[in-house]
């Protein structure tokens, strides 16, 4: 249920959205999919997912899960996990202030999140409220994305400014 | 009056106009805006417009979370000193720095001192109208402290040395052309610029650079919470986010009516924010955050990573002084989504250069230029026509009109008196603390008394006041402009028809007395349309309804309007006396002109005492046609077999333009629901306001805007006709009918006649 609007909504936010197995094989294929050519990819581990989950993917001799400050600006995707996600406004919403995951999340043209499917709260309120996902959402630093960065001070609706210019999203499936 | 030498619009920026406390300078501002802004003010602000109304009707609670955003502000601000101490806990426990500026030189030196001490060279500045406000990259600047704006709105700004234009989208003044021009000049490259992608490419480019450099990082907050230290920051070009996780160090900059109890509380704003602003459910990129991060910062290459050092640096400037006001304090509690700037008909047509001071804009701005400044800086606020569309559009219900009302008074208050003055206020029976007013101001504010004497000698009064002497006079006396045709006052007036037919012993009773109402004889409709008022009586009789008419009595608008607040009062004390009886037995109050209307529903609630109001709220005020579909439907009555379109000699096809207030109200569906159960194919206006807003249009300084913003209209109207051929103007407002009699040059009728010419 959840699902199906989440995706419906993170596409009209233009996002791009993949529901894949909870496998590691999956995962792999998924975001490699995802990140195509890009010759490197920079990697922040995941607070809640098990890493394990993302070993094949961070096999990838492209990826870098230290990656010096030159290469932070200058790579194609940054994959990291979003610890929660919203139906409503198809948002995932990253934690920046676990170790990498906040910069790894904004500085490359391509951004990649790996959400649990069941992280996918109804309402942005939601991430506001004590009784769901642990409360969260009230500790946390943490931004909601929802699509690609994007301006409209230029004139016409551009996507892809100081942020990423696309946003893909893979959800775990129950 | 001074009248405005013309100006070349191209020869002046938008700062030398920004301070409006001469009249000049808002004479001006409206003819450079007009001249240069206007097409994309209007484009960029409409679309925010449409985009907010979709997207707060996919809000199933829209209503109720307005209710609870407004509940938190209240509370907010009257426990504000309880809430800033707890706040200060909050962010040193965090283990953030806070400091609570007095005044814009406290706040600005504070940062500078922070900045210095650091060694910071390099800013990166993500959006933050407050900054403006206090003038902080001067200040910086004169440290020697490069400020990069990062937005790429203030980043525009930033290259043409221009004040903001709008509370979240700044240079939403400037076309994609106008931008490329600039760019092309200041940056004297050959670079294309002529998309959007390519300005955002190149502007992106220069910037990346100075984040990955800048020694510092300020922005703003759009929301601060007391328990936990939290900011929310709304955002979607993703420079919020590098200014705070990139630098070392992090300045948050807000004035202190940002603060709210909790950060359960922003579950509430986080869903009326972006769609009440830019009208996504949310837009790319909100931050919560409780400074500082725990995550690295970004070291540049080359340089080691430093410590997070984070700022709160909450300003008050003059809002604990509005905090204190009894009218002002409400602008306190602005979330700052910019709704009442869209949804604003002038705004839409000349934004925020012209309808905005130095920092602030819009129908809130004049209160928030009055409280961080002078009264005078809120001149601009006159351009605030009272049309209410916003009321129903800030999420935090804020009676942005009457707070602008409020203002014009104490503004008329600052006017030197002189005995001219006041012996036109006593004659035309201005309260003596209104008499300082403007002379146009207490012309129109007392037009019942002028429309009065025309009416005992209509004849004459028309063939004088078609004279150019007299207009010439009228102008230079009262600022009447010339241009606008007056409607002629009719042989009778309202109550005189009325009065007329209990002579001509016609049925008084109606066929079946099931309903009794009774008609206000409004003073607009009593002296300039009373046929009209006829035949809204006609219409309700036709479905059995019995009516009677009142007598005819000022209720305050127009006074209201001009800001002469006391006067209105004593009006609206008048007619509440006469229509109290009435409303004690339960009666309808049926009431033709909407602006009236809004009076008995809403802005009574300032003018009458507490008693008296409590009556009015109950009561059932109602607009002719939602009191006869009402019953109609109560009776099960078919309104097509009584009214039926294919009689009408008008034709079937109309055009129909709701008044502002009569939507505000909620009370223009109906008549579109009536005239078409009646058979007539119906093409309704989308614009807030035809922009002639009872007297606004009239007033010389203001004719050109207000034909302006009925060009909206009239286009709609055209656009119309452009398929089957003419369709009959209905309008439901007195000065609706006068702007689209200007603008279209043919009759304009209202519903009930169109009603009443179905039957033969």
């Amino acid at each position: 249920m959840l699902i199906a609007e989440f995706t419906v909504a993170a596409i009209q936010a233009v996002a791009t959205v993949q529901v894949v197995d909870r496998s590691p094989a999956a995962l792999c294929a998924a975001i490699l999919q995802a990140v195509g050519a890009a010759s490197r990819i920079l990697y922040a581990p995941p607070q809640e997912l098990p890493a394990s989950l993302f070993s094949e993917f961070a096999a990838d001799p492209r990826v870098r899960a230290n990656a010096t400050p030159d290469e932070m600006v200058n790579s194609a995707a940054g994959v990291t996990e979003a610890f929660a996600a919203v139906a409503s406004t198809g948002s995932v919403c990253i934690d920046v202030s676990f170790e990498r995951t906040g910069i790894v999340s904004l500085m490359a043209p391509l951004q990649v999140a790996v959400v649990a499917a069941e992280t996918i709260v109804p309402q942005p309120r939601d991430l506001f409220r004590a009784d769901v996902l642990d409360g969260r959402g009230l500790k946390r630093d943490f931004v909601f994305v929802t699509g690609p960065s994007a301006t409209a001070d230029m004139g016409p609706l551009v996507r892809g400014v100081h942020g990423p210019h696309k946003l893909h999203i893979i959800v775990l499936r129950y | 009056m001074s009248v405005a030498t013309p100006v070349n619009p191209a020869d002046i920026n938008p700062r030398q106009v920004a301070n409006k406390s001469d009249k000049k300078a808002l004479l001006d501002a409206i003819r450079m805006t007009l001249s240069v802004q206007s097409p994309a003010v209007r484009r960029n602000t409409q679309t925010f417009n449409r985009n907010r109304y979709a997207a707060t009707a996919l809000l199933p609670d829209y209503n109720e979370l307005k209710d609870r955003a407004r509940q938190i502000k209240e509370d907010a601000i009257a426990n504000l000193p309880r809430l800033l101490e707890q706040l200060e806990a909050s962010v040193r426990a965090n283990g953030g720095h806070f400091y609570l500026a007095k005044t814009a030189a406290d706040a600005d030196q504070y940062i500078r001192d922070v900045l210095l001490r650091h060694e910071a060279k390099l800013v990166v500045k993500g959006k933050s109208i407050t900054s403006e406000e206090i003038k902080l990259n001067h200040a910086l600047e004169a440290a020697g402290i490069t400020v990069a704006e990062t937005d790429l709105a203030e980043f525009i700004l930033q290259v043409a040395d221009e004040q903001p234009s709008h509370i979240i989208a700044p240079a939403l003044h400037y076309s994609r052309e106008r931008i490329t021009a600039l760019f092309k000049r200041k940056f004297n490259t050959d670079l294309p610029l002529d998309t959007g992608e390519e300005l955002t490419v190149f502007a992106r480019e220069k910037l990346r650079q100075q984040f990955i450099a800048a020694d510092a990082g300020i922005s703003g907050a759009n929301l601060i919470a007391a328990d936990s230290g939290s900011l929310m920051l709304v955002e979607s070009e993703g420079n919020i986010r590098m200014t705070m996780t990139l630098p070392p160090l992090h300045i948050a900059l807000a004035g202190i009516e940002k603060v709210v109890p909790s950060r359960t509380d922003f579950g509430t704003f986080i869903e009326l924010l972006p769609r009440s602003g830019t009208g996504q459910p949310l837009t790319s990129y909100v931050s919560i955050l409780h400074p500082p991060l725990k995550a690295p910062s970004f070291a540049a290459p080359g340089k080691a990573a430093k410590p997070r050092e984070f700022h709160l640096v909450l300003i008050d400037n003059g809002r604990s002084r509005m905090r204190e006001d009894p009218i002002l304090h409400e602008a306190l509690y602005c979330i700052r989504c910019s709704a009442c700037m869209n949804c604003c008909a002038n705004f839409e047509t000349v934004g925020g250069h012209a309808f905005g001071g130095e920092t602030y804009s819009g129908g809130i701005g004049g209160s928030w230029e009055a409280g961080t400044g002078t009264l005078m800086n809120a001149r601009f606020s006159e351009l605030c026509t009272g049309c209410s569309r916003c009321v129903t559009q800030c999420p935090v219900r804020i009676d942005i009109p009457w707070l602008n009302e409020n203002l014009r008074q104490r503004m008329n208050v600052e006017q030197p008196s002189s005995a001219a003055k006041s012996a036109f206020g006593a004659m035309t029976g201005s309260a003596s603390e209104d008499r300082v007013a403007p002379l146009q101001k207490q012309f129109f504010a007392n037009y019942h008394v002028m429309a009065g004497e025309a009416a005992r000698f209509p004849a004459m009064a028309n063939a004088v006041t078609r004279l150019p002497l007299v207009r010439g006079l009228m102008e230079s006396v009262v600022g009447l402009d010339r241009r606008r045709k007056l409607p002629p006052f009719p042989p009778k007036t309202w109550e005189q028809l009325y009065r007329d037919e209990h002579a001509d012993n016609r049925p008084r009773a109606a066929k079946s007395a099931s309903a009794d109402v009774l008609m206000f004889a409004d003073v607009f409709t009593n002296y300039g349309s009373p046929e009209r008022g006829m035949a809204a009586m006609r219409v309700l009789r036709e479905v059995g309804i019995n009516v009677e008419l009142s007598p005819s009595s000022p209720d305050g608008r127009a006074a209201i309007s001009q800001g002469m607040i006391a006067t209105a009062r004593r009006q609206a004390s008048a007619l509440a006396q006469l229509l109290l009886p009435h409303l004690e037995k339960g009666r309808v109050i049926c009431v033709l002109e909407p602006s009236v209307l809004a009076m008995f529903r809403s802005d009574y609630e300032h003018l009458l005492d507490a008693g008296t109001w409590e009556k009015f709220a109950r009561a059932s005020f109602m607009e002719p046609l939602q009191a006869l579909l009402s019953i109609a439907k109560e009776h099960g009555t078919d309104l097509s077999q009584i009214f039926r379109a294919s009689k009408s000699p008008h034709g079937t096809r109309v055009f129909y333009h709701s008044h502002c207030q009569q939507r505000s109200c909620d009370a223009a569906w109906q008549t579109i629901e009536v005239l078409r159960s009646c058979g007539f194919d119906v093409v309704t206006s989308s614009v807030e306001c035809c922009g002639m807003a009872g007297s606004f249009g009239y007033k010389r300084e203001y004719y050109e805007l207000s034909m302006a913003v009925g060009e909206d209209l009239f286009a709609q109207v055209r656009v119309a006709e452009q398929e089957g051929g003419p369709r009959t103007l209905v309008a439901s407002g007195t000065s609706c009918h006068e702007q689209l009699w200007a603008g279209m040059g043919r009759e304009v009728i209202h519903p009930v006649e169109l009603l009443v010419s179905t039957l033969g």
